[in-house]
């Protein structure tokens, strides 16, 4: 999209500069032709076609491809050679696939036939809404839409072409929420949500009802998906008529971004928001610190950034964090903030006892390094010292403040190293440390939360996830995100016991993997890549035994069915305990990425694992996820995200071909 | 000034902490201030620190920029390519590009508006150490004294490109001296002197506050252990905006690599313009904007030359052409190329498109002959060509009669052998045309053209097929192969580009492995006088602009150093000063990846 964008946004001077080669290139060939050599070309070319001028021969020389759909394919001919002019994006649209990402879970039924549309076209009614609040959303996320719509608009510039599709048509977008009157993306939000767009005289109306604003932004999402910028019309198109039920098959569909390894501005974060609201993913997991550095600036404890961050320009201020709330907020996403403990934590916890507070932490860039930790810079909380659960409690309660989230939580709690407090406390069992801290930790928490536990919270798998600590563990208000490999037994284990789990096992959804060790030590990093293919293709809830409770029998999810889809455990069809799978998360740690490479690292591999979470469909990397999957990677370009191609050029110019 | 500003902060803050009951009350003051120092430390590099840990007597060794410590910091500094020799002062003095003056009195008349084109080039690299704007203002004058001795102005592997550079400052002003064989010895000297200068700035810094500072004393001598230093970027699978190959080049001279290999047409499609076919773009380019101009590819020549880079163009054939050759039976010329974009595909090609040049047609010589002149008269002189001949795929031709019946003609076996004669003689027609089409173009005796490596240049075929004289093997086989050896041995010229190490596409697909930058830095290459050096190839099946940088930076620069200095020390002593490298990349605007968390940055040897 872009590139026809910019190629027709060209102004007057440079069409000039064209017509200028052209006539040079007359010229030369003129000269040419008095010589021997070149007589002998046109003497054949003459013989061949006697009735071509010579100056038709060289007419048009600019490349101009048309698309035309023959068996369900998009063909790509030479404009010169059709009697027709369609672009690839438009002839994509109407030929079989339904462009759709991710594809609804519900019917789906999409025109063939086509109305220009302009951005300020569309129009907002809000029929019912279950609060002030929710209205709010409403307006401000519609008007994201369209703003979506104008970038579409700019890259065509000025130059604006007729159009052979008549003058544009407005759009009524008619929005019922029958539901929920809080906006926030919950873990009991029912994401679902109905779109049905049809003609009305000069005009087109689309009609979204959904039982929570995240859901009827989701139909916005969807909505934008069946307009598109023809660059040969230099107008959006819209279908004009369609009728979509749709909804999330797992309630939890995250992706993970590190900024302690490496730090990345706030900019590369809303970017990144961006891109996950445009595959409907719905939870930024942002692990915000770890040992390497603390960029959280927070109000309660200033001294954990002072001490911690990378430097002054490396560090997010509240108001950064309110405003990446905000941003994903109007997006359907929750920012779900994990401040790592009690491992993976370092300088910036090594103020204690120059404030009299005693050591925070131990071990702290501790050397050698591969006694005390997985990896450099070292350091531990100090268990015993309970300024930590003080200092717990005030980033706990800052951070449920900032992010608005109350029913989610994220402890950590990976990859305590035993061998550091073994040489703090030789009179305890480092594991029994480990469970008291996560029990204290625990308390902060609910103090933090006024009281109450929130719904679910969050630790990551870990020695302590596997029996015999497991079982110490309360599964009533715990969950683990496994990130263990899918072959690993402690994996499966964490389900069979019957944990809530969010997935992101290191076989499949580690982005960070393939890239070799960023130490001389080979030890400690995973491979190879993971392909989009693979993202997709997992699906490690099919796995003989595991039952799953939330999946729906069947093809279709009912209207509704993501709702408090992860609630109550069932038996699953092996007979086991059925495993209460919330969804999963793609990893991108970033020991290995720093700002300018996140979006061709991160999109479209987390696309990819966007529509197995929502749509969970059977089939795997079949030619139609990659020709869908490919026009979704070309909006994420459109919208200014550098997503990484699938294949070559001319595989997306050629559809099927290079399958 | 400003750092004992902070250091009195800093003390403050501290101070505050210990004043305090209990460190956790809301009082505390919540101003941020940037606690690091860097301290150089001799065999390990520079590691962060605290301004309250440092002694008074260590202090001459600590600095607030961890660019300005890298930058004096070891035998070598902040330098990459590491030189053969360097002698760096520990002491900084502030600049200011304002007050930066370049004496070409000593260098031969023709050569001054390249030297003008390339000292702006400095000013400009000195200006991104400051992101744009050098806010402190230093009126001390630098000289940069140039001594070139040749006027003669061509690149080519004969081209001397050492040079001797020294820095010594006087009470008030500093004199650079820079002498060099030709243009392009001085030129890497120019890079040399920006790379002893860095930003007073810390890391991470949110002041816009921003000064110069150069090394006081610098005595470098330096030349390149290998002739050929390249970069291949493929344009051909992913149309790359001139913009990014421009950007890419920068990071080239960067690293003072000096080939850029471009791989314009393939299958896929053909961006390239060519005045007198313009066939090639219409039925060959993605659209009417991913075309290389005949003028924008003069400028890419010109501003290549002006940083030591050389273009050489690659026009692959016989095979890796298709789109762009598929319009001779509507011109009357018959089929030009065959197979092309036929489907299925996995008979005819390796990956889709396919598309083969049609060697029975004496059309397509016709028009090869065409596009030769048009890149003869492009490239700077003396013209290297690159001729592809990589991955004929024989049953593409076999497949198709016209063929068949040609080789019947010619009496060649209808074997592989066969097939191997009808390729070679594609080879010795092309090249002829080459020859011929220079000639006429500039008057220029023939020229060596290079060539990959393929069943052809097989150790025991390739002399009957192909002239030492004429013909530099590019050997993409992977290190374990012995076929490199053997072209030497046998007298070949030879560029290495070991696929399963210097591929930087490897990682991503099918069962390849990706190199970081420790690998390839690692790999290391014969020394012989018929071997000329090597590439690093960026083939973009799965890559376009927008991963680019990202995918070839810092790992291309390792190999550049490779290239460049051959050093018998491993990783450990090179990580410092590559971490210098990729922030001057980044400075200069190149998204280079991370080559570890940032902590490992700011603690040198501290993540070994």
């Amino acid at each position: 999209m872009k590139w026809w964008g910019e190629a027709l946004g060209r102004g007057a001077s440079a069409q000039f500069a064209r017509v200028g080669r052209m006539r040079r290139a007359l010229l030369l060939l003129a000269a040419a032709a008095c010589t021997a050599a070149a007589l002998l070309y046109w003497r054949q070319q003459s013989d061949d076609r006697p009735n071509r001028p010579l100056q038709a021969l060289y007419a048009g020389i600019e490349p101009q491809w048309t698309w035309v759909c023959r068996n369900y394919r998009c063909e790509r001919l030479l404009a010169s050679e059709s009697s027709t002019l369609q672009s690839l994006q438009t002839c994509n649209m109407l030929c079989d696939s339904t462009q759709l990402w991710p594809q609804p879970t519900g019917p789906v039924s999409l025109a063939t036939a086509v109305v220009p549309v302009r951005a300020d076209g569309f129009k907002l009614q809000i029929v019912s809404s279950p609060s002030r609040d929710v209205s709010d959303h409403l307006a401000e996320a519609f008007e994201l839409m369209k703003e979506d719509m104008r970038m579409l608009e700019r890259s065509m510039g000025s130059d604006s072409r007729p159009s052979d599709y008549g003058s544009p048509h407005e759009v009524l977008v008619r929005v019922a929420i029958n539901g929920s009157g809080d906006p926030r993306m919950r873990l009991d939000t029912d994401e679902s949500y109905k779109l049905a767009l049809r003609p009305a005289r000069k005009a087109l109306v689309a009609d979204i009802t959904a039982h929570s604003f995240c859901g009827a932004r989701h139909g916005f999402e969807t909505l934008s998906q069946i307009v598109w910028m023809d660059p040969y019309a230099s107008s959006l198109l819209i279908l004009e008529a369609a009728t979509v039920v749709d909804a999330p098959r797992f309630p939890y569909r995250g992706l993970l971004l590190d900024t302690a390894r490496n730090f990345f501005p706030s900019e590369e974060i809303l970017r990144t928001i961006d891109a996950m609201a445009a595959s409907k993913l719905n939870t930024f997991h942002w692990h915000v610190s770890d040992s390497q550095s603390f960029p959280l600036r927070l109000n309660s404890a200033p001294q954990l950034a002072q001490h911690g961050a990378y430097g002054p320009g490396a560090v997010y201020t509240p108001d950064d964090v309110r405003a990446i709330v905000r941003h994903a907020k109007l997006r359907g996403i929750r920012v779900l903030m994990e401040v790592d403990a009690p491992a993976h934590v370092g300088r910036a916890w090594g103020w204690g006892p120059g404030a009299g507070l005693g050591q925070l932490a131990h071990c702290i860039e501790a050397e050698p390094w591969s006694a005390y930790c997985g990896e450099p810079p070292c350091g531990q909380l100090n268990p015993r010292n309970p300024h930590v659960y003080d200092l717990l409690q005030r980033i706990y309660t800052e951070i449920i403040q900032l992010t608005e989230v109350d029913d989610l939580f994220h402890l950590g709690g990976d990859e305590v190293s035993e061998r550091c407090w073994a040489q703090h406390f030789n009179d305890s069992d480092p594991m029994e440390l480990w469970l008291e801290f996560t029990k204290k930790a625990m308390l902060a928490l609910e103090r933090a939360n006024h009281g109450k536990p929130p719904e679910l919270t969050l630790l990551w798998s870990s020695r302590l996830t596997r029996s015999p600590y497991l079982e110490r563990l309360d599964s009533r208000h715990l969950g683990v995100q496994v990130w263990g490999s899918s072959r690993w037994p402690e994996s499966r284990a964490v389900l069979d016991a019957g944990f809530r789990t969010v997935i992101s096992h290191v076989d499949a959804w580690y982005l960070d993997c393939g890239f070799g060790s960023w130490r001389d030590s080979s030890d400690g990093h995973c491979g190879p890549y993971r392909s989009w293919q693979q993202v997709y293709e997992h699906r490690p809830w099919t796995e003989e035994n595991g039952g799953i409770s939330n999946m729906g029998v069947g093809n279709a999810a009912p209207v509704g069915g993501g709702a408090g889809a992860g609630g109550g455990a069932g038996v699953g069809p092996g007979g086991a305990a059925a495993w209460r799978v919330e969804g999963g998360a793609a990893c991108q740690w970033t020991e290995q990425l720093a700002p300018g490479g996140l979006d061709a690292r991160v999109w479209p591999r987390s696309a990819a694992l966007a529509e197995r979470l929502w749509s969970d469909r059977a089939e795997g990397a079949a030619a139609d996820v990659y020709l869908r999957l490919d026009t979704q990677r070309a909006r994420l370009v459109a919208r200014g995200v550098r997503a990484a191609p699938l294949w070559p050029r001319w595989c997306s110019h050629n559809p099927h071909a290079c399958l | 000034m400003a750092s004992r500003w902070v250091l009195l902060a800093v003390v403050a803050v501290h101070l505050g902490h210990c004043i305090e009951e209990n460190g956790l009350t809301d009082t505390m003051s919540h101003v941020y201030e940037p606690a690091w120092m860097y301290k150089c430390i001799p065999d390990e590099g520079c590691q962060r620190t605290r301004h309250h840990q440092l002694s008074d007597n260590s202090t001459s060794m600590v600095f607030g920029s961890l660019d300005v410590c890298r930058t004096v910091c070891g035998r070598f500094g902040g330098l990459w390519p590491r030189p053969v020799t360097a002698a760096i002062s520990m002491q900084t003095v502030g600049i200011h590009p304002n007050y930066l003056r370049f004496d070409l009195a000593s260098v031969p008349v023709e050569t001054r508006e390249l030297l003008v084109e390339m000292t702006k080039v400095v000013g400009e690299n000195l200006l991104a150490e400051c992101d744009g704007e050098v806010t402190v203002v230093v009126e001390t004058p630098v000289i940069v004294f140039m001594n070139v001795k040749t006027a003669d102005m061509r690149l080519s592997w004969e081209t001397s490109e050492a040079y001797t550079l020294d820095v010594q400052t006087k009470d008030t002003q500093i004199a650079v001296h820079i002498h060099a064989e030709t243009v392009y010895g001085a030129r890497h000297a120019l890079e040399t002197f920006t790379q002893l200068v860095a930003a007073d700035r810390p890391d991470y810094s949110d002041e816009r506050k921003c000064g110069l500072q150069l090394v006081t004393g610098a005595k470098i001598r330096d030349r390149p252990v290998y002739k050929h230093r390249g970069l291949l970027l493929d344009c051909s699978r992913h149309f790359i905006p001139m913009v990014d190959i421009k950007r890419t080049i920068d990071g080239m001279a960067a690293n003072k690599m000096n080939v850029f290999h471009w791989h314009v047409t393939d299958s896929h499609s053909f961006p390239l313009e060519s005045t007198r076919v313009p066939q090639f773009t219409r039925y060959g380019a993605y659209s009417a904007d991913e075309i290389y101009s005949a003028e924008e590819v003069r400028e890419l020549i010109k501003y290549a030359q002006v940083r030591g880079v050389r273009v050489v163009i690659e026009i692959d054939a016989p095979a890796h052409a298709g789109n762009g050759w598929q319009w001779g039976k509507e011109y009357g010329f018959g089929d030009l190329a065959v197979c092309v974009n036929q489907w299925p595909w996995r008979h005819l090609c390796i990956e889709p498109p396919c598309g083969q040049l049609n060697p029975a047609n004496p059309a397509m010589y016709r028009v090869l002959r065409d596009l030769y002149r048009d890149i003869a008269e492009a490239l700077p002189q003396p013209a290297l060509l690159h001729m592809g001949g990589d991955e004929v795929f024989i049953e593409c031709w076999n497949a198709t009669e016209e063929i068949t019946n040609y080789m019947k003609q010619k009496k060649y076996e209808t074997n592989e052998n066969g097939f191997i004669e009808l390729w070679a003689e594609f080879h010795a027609k092309a090249l002829e045309a080459w020859d011929q089409e220079l000639e006429a173009a500039n008057g220029t005796p023939p020229q060596p053209v290079m060539l990959w490596s393929s069943e052809l240049t097989q150790a025991h075929r390739i002399q009957k097929h192909l002239s030492k004289d004429r013909y530099v093997i590019e050997v993409w086989e992977p290190i374990n192969s012995p076929l490199l050896n053997q072209l030497i041995k046998q007298g070949y010229r030879t560029v290495s580009v070991p696929k399963d190490i210097w591929y930087l596409d490897h990682g991503f697909w099918g069962k390849t492995t990706y190199s970081n930058w420790r690998r390839m830095y690692a790999h290391t290459l014969p020394r012989d006088d018929n071997f000329l050096g090597g590439e690093v190839a960026m083939w973009t099946e799965y890559l376009d602009e927008q991963g680019l940088d990202t995918r070839v930076w810092p790992r291309a620069a390792a190999v550049a150093e490779r290239l460049w200095a051959d050093p018998v020390s491993g990783v450990q002593s090179a990580e410092p000063r590559l971490q210098r490298q990729r922030a001057r990349l980044v400075a200069r605007g190149l998204r280079v990846d991370a080559m570890g968390p940032a902590w490992c940055a700011q603690h040198d040897s501290k993540c070994f």
